[in-house]
């Protein structure tokens, strides 16, 4: 790779330049926002994930605390309530 | 389940693309007629040839669908379209800046090889709104395979057509029987063609993957006794 790197011609830098430059630009510009998005879904789910997993673990605090009265628990919508979440679907 | 294997496939794509890209820019010889802007037709047509084929893998998936009624299938035949749509809209916007180069224009209407391209893209297009106006799971699977597998094969239809109409301006990649390309361009042309393929399947995991982690936390939400969140998507289907 570094005999192929070192033998290159240097790039032309006349008008088609610019395009062939655009045309990479564009590719990779579209790729990055793709993976921003999908950075940005993946950030959404861990969070909806924490947010359960804290849930479980109060639920399940409370009801070791005092047993058979489950209708104390909280409900997610609560829990989720408390914490300021807009029910996990908002990025 | 679907995030096996997709750290090594990323490396490898990513190694794929630096390759491709140091081959075209420093190992692929000069175009005599095109000069240094034919170096867009190794982005350019291998995009086009993948999303032309996903299209065609999205409505084989869709015929697994339909066979087997199992939602996984017609998840990937999404996932496989959704893609394709992506990588069209990279082929629209590359071939764009091509023809503005050597023709001097951005678009090309009496080109039949562009106008082709742009109809199957509308009409994948349409993919979207089709699916979303249909509330019940069952059919909008349904209906979005029996669509995928349709649209799917137009897409060879309507690329043979393209083939045997005699055009004047938009280039032959394969129109000799060695390819019409010396062996450099043809090698430095495979080595991205192959890297667009592995880029595809690469990403066609990583949105799979991701639609099965945020079906597994909708499991566990009802699982846990709790109210479907207001983010739920009825476009994409789930995948579990």
């Amino acid at each position: 790779m570094f005999d192929l790197l070192a033998a290159a011609p240097a790039l032309p830098l006349d008008e088609a330049g610019k395009y062939v430059a655009g045309a990479f630009i564009v590719f990779m510009v579209l790729l990055v926002v793709y993976v921003a998005i999908m950075a940005a879904k993946l950030q959404r789910i861990e969070r909806e994930l924490r947010e359960l997993a804290s849930f479980a673990e109060s639920r399940a605090s409370s009801e070791k605390a005092a047993p058979g009265r489950e209708s104390e628990t909280p409900s997610i919508s609560d829990s989720l309530a408390s914490h300021g979440s807009r029910g996990g679907g908002a990025v | 389940m679907y995030g096996k294997g997709l750290r090594p496939l990323s490396i490898a794509t990513v190694a794929m693309l630096a390759v491709s890209l140091s081959l075209v820019f420093f190992y692929a010889p000069l175009d005599a007629d095109q000069g240094f802007i034919q170096k867009i037709f190794y982005l350019h047509v291998p995009l086009a040839i993948v999303a032309l084929i996903g299209f065609v893998v999205g409505g084989v998936f869709a015929i697994a669908h339909l066979r087997t009624g199992n939602r996984k299938w017609d998840a990937y035949s999404y996932v496989s379209i959704h893609m394709s749509v992506i990588f069209g809209v990279a082929v629209l916007i590359t071939g764009a800046i091509w023809a503005k180069a050597s023709w001097g224009h951005w678009w090309v209407w009496d080109e039949p090889t562009l106008v082709s391209f742009l109809i199957v893209f509308l009409m994948y297009a349409t993919y979207y709104p089709f699916r979303y106006a249909i509330e019940d799971p069952e059919r909008q699977a349904r209906y979005a395979s029996v669509f995928a597998i349709t649209a799917g094969a137009f897409v060879p239809l309507n690329f043979m057509a393209v083939r045997m109409a005699q055009s004047l301006v938009h280039p032959r990649t394969f129109a000799t029987a060695n390819g019409g390309l010396p062996g450099e361009m043809m090698l430095v042309f495979l080595c991205s063609l192959a890297t667009m393929a592995l880029l595809w399947v690469t990403l066609v995991k990583f949105e799979l993957t991701a639609k099965s982690a945020s079906g597994q936390v909708k499991r566990l939400r009802r699982a846990l006794d709790a109210p479907a969140p207001g983010g739920s998507s009825r476009i994409a289907p789930e995948v579990s």
